[in-house]
């Protein structure tokens, strides 16, 4: 049933899906060759996910807030947990997509020096994409998305000053290390680990914000 | 009769409106009529019993279980029709059946397709598209396609044209056919009700006024006519209400034997749904 809340997601989104589709392939070459640091396959994946969610996710938030789906969905026994948990599963598809179209994108622009991502860098850049998600389905669920629309804009611009404050960051040669007493094999898995859970813990606090609303 | 729906001690308080302690019972087999003018809970009752707002205190059964712990085998029994929709306009029809469909595990595509056959819906069609009176149809089609036991409609007729709310008086007619299904419909144009309801139920304020069969109801009470002379401090505590004019009073009565008892030369006549609820309503 939750797949069906899923595909809802991605109907009410279609007018952009096309277009997200070709970013996802075409965004990370282009980032990449307008990046000139090191680590600039991974900014580029980043910036391309964070954007694509962003502007999915702010369509069908758009959508629910016009047309109160939900009201109706709760109505049926697809129930009000099951509609808060598709919002998350939405997020780890577009993610999943998104990273297979970057594989897409790396066979494409091989040339220009855009590489494939090691496990850990996929981690990292989901442990990310966790915290904003994890923070903005929450809020958006309690305040709804005409009053935390201004407040998420921030995502939007993304793809303006991420690579800002990366090169920022490289050029101040911080080294923030934590070595956690783990084989390596098993370390490059910790941020997929961090994510989940903060998925999980995000997603109980939605589902508790959403079993109080008046639909 | 088994109660399909049992409504206990029922709170929802929401900023300027609050259901106060409703009680109601719905008898399988019965199509119950809701009535109260506008503003008067009908719609947050019917909100509150499906669980899209989540009650204050009280105790909702539908074929005997909480809803709250059974969500997903009731919801199953239960078809529903809201009073806006709540549609995804931008989905076509087949987009909405899409994911409306799979949540039930009795959905039968034969049934859907009878309906948008008999009522011409087209499945490309998007839903912004169609006429206040389509989408209710398309409601009904949805609500209707995975055999449910209970219907629940929240002002279905309301802003439909006379030859449209006739053809879904005769669908719940059709729907009634079956044994075990029952229909709890709410409604402010209670004319809808003469025809077809078998139980009415009355609220008023976030109050339940009462919830009884529509003939007991109809026998019960009378609309009585007659010259304002009849009229005097004594007989006028025998209405409900009552309305005087230079040519004489109209007014609704509970206490029809005492007034024939002791009001001679008046006009007796049989009221109808919307006289009696008129008065009740005036009265609180």
């Amino acid at each position: 049933m939750l797949f069906h809340l899923v595909k809802k997601d991605f109907i009410l989104a279609k007018k952009y899906l096309l277009f997200m589709l070709i970013f996802a392939v075409i965004g990370p070459i282009f980032i990449y060759s307008k990046l000139g640091f090191d680590n600039g396959s991974f900014t580029s994946f980043l910036i391309t996910v964070l954007f694509t969610e962003y502007i999915l996710f702010n369509m069908v938030s758009m959508q629910e807030d016009k047309y109160r789906g939900s009201a109706l969905l709760c109505t049926t026994p697809h129930t009000r947990n099951g509609v808060i948990k598709a919002k998350y599963l939405f997020i780890l598809v577009i993610f999943i997509g998104c990273f297979l179209l970057f594989n897409l994108a790396v066979a494409i622009g091989f040339s220009t020096g855009l590489a494939r991502l090691n496990i850990y860098s996929i981690g990292i850049a989901l442990l990310i994409i966790s915290v904003f998600f994890g923070i903005l389905i929450p809020i958006q669920t309690k305040f709804g998305y005409e009053k935390t629309k201004y407040i998420f804009f921030i995502l939007f611009l993304t793809p303006f000053i991420l690579p800002t404050i990366i090169e920022w960051y490289q050029s101040m040669n911080f080294n923030i290390n934590f070595q956690l007493p783990l084989p390596q094999t098993v370390m490059v898995w910790v941020p997929f680990v961090i994510s989940i859970f903060i998925i999980l813990i995000s997603m109980i606090i939605s589902i508790q914000i959403f079993s109080k609303k008046n639909l | 009769m088994t109660a399909v729906l049992d409504v206990k001690n029922l709170k929802k308080e929401l900023d300027t409106f609050s259901l106060d302690k409703v009680d109601f019972l719905l008898k399988e087999g019965c199509i119950t009529g809701f009535i109260g003018i506008n503003g008067s809970g009908k719609t947050t009752t019917i909100k509150t019993i499906l669980g899209l707002y989540p009650k204050n205190e009280g105790s909702i059964k539908f074929f005997g279980k909480e809803i709250e712990k059974n969500e997903y085998i009731v919801k199953n029994r239960i078809g529903v029709v809201l009073d806006e929709g709540y549609f995804y306009e931008e989905m076509t029809l087949k987009e909405m059946k899409s994911i409306i469909a799979p949540a039930y595990t009795n959905w039968d595509e034969s049934v859907f397709l009878k309906y948008i056959n008999r009522f011409n819906l087209k499945l490309n069609q998007k839903i912004a598209t169609l006429s206040k009176g389509m989408r209710m149809k398309f409601a009904i089609t949805l609500a209707l396609s995975h055999h449910a036991d209970l219907l629940i409609m929240d002002e279905p007729t309301s802003g439909l044209d006379p030859l449209i709310r006739n053809e879904l008086m005769e669908i719940l007619l059709d729907f009634m056919e079956e044994d075990g299904k029952s229909v709890f419909f709410s409604t402010h144009i209670t004319s809808d009700l003469d025809k077809i309801a078998d139980m009415l139920i009355l609220i008023d304020k976030g109050r339940i006024i009462f919830n009884e069969s529509k003939d007991e109801l109809l026998d019960r009470h009378a609309l009585v006519k007659g010259d304002n002379s009849l009229i005097n401090e004594h007989t006028r505590r025998l209405f409900l209400s009552l309305r005087q004019t230079a040519v004489g009073f109209e007014g609704i009565t509970d206490k029809l034997d005492v007034v024939r008892e002791q009001m001679n030369d008046c006009l007796i006549e049989r009221p109808s749904i919307e006289n009696i609820m008129l008065a009740y309503v005036k009265e609180g």
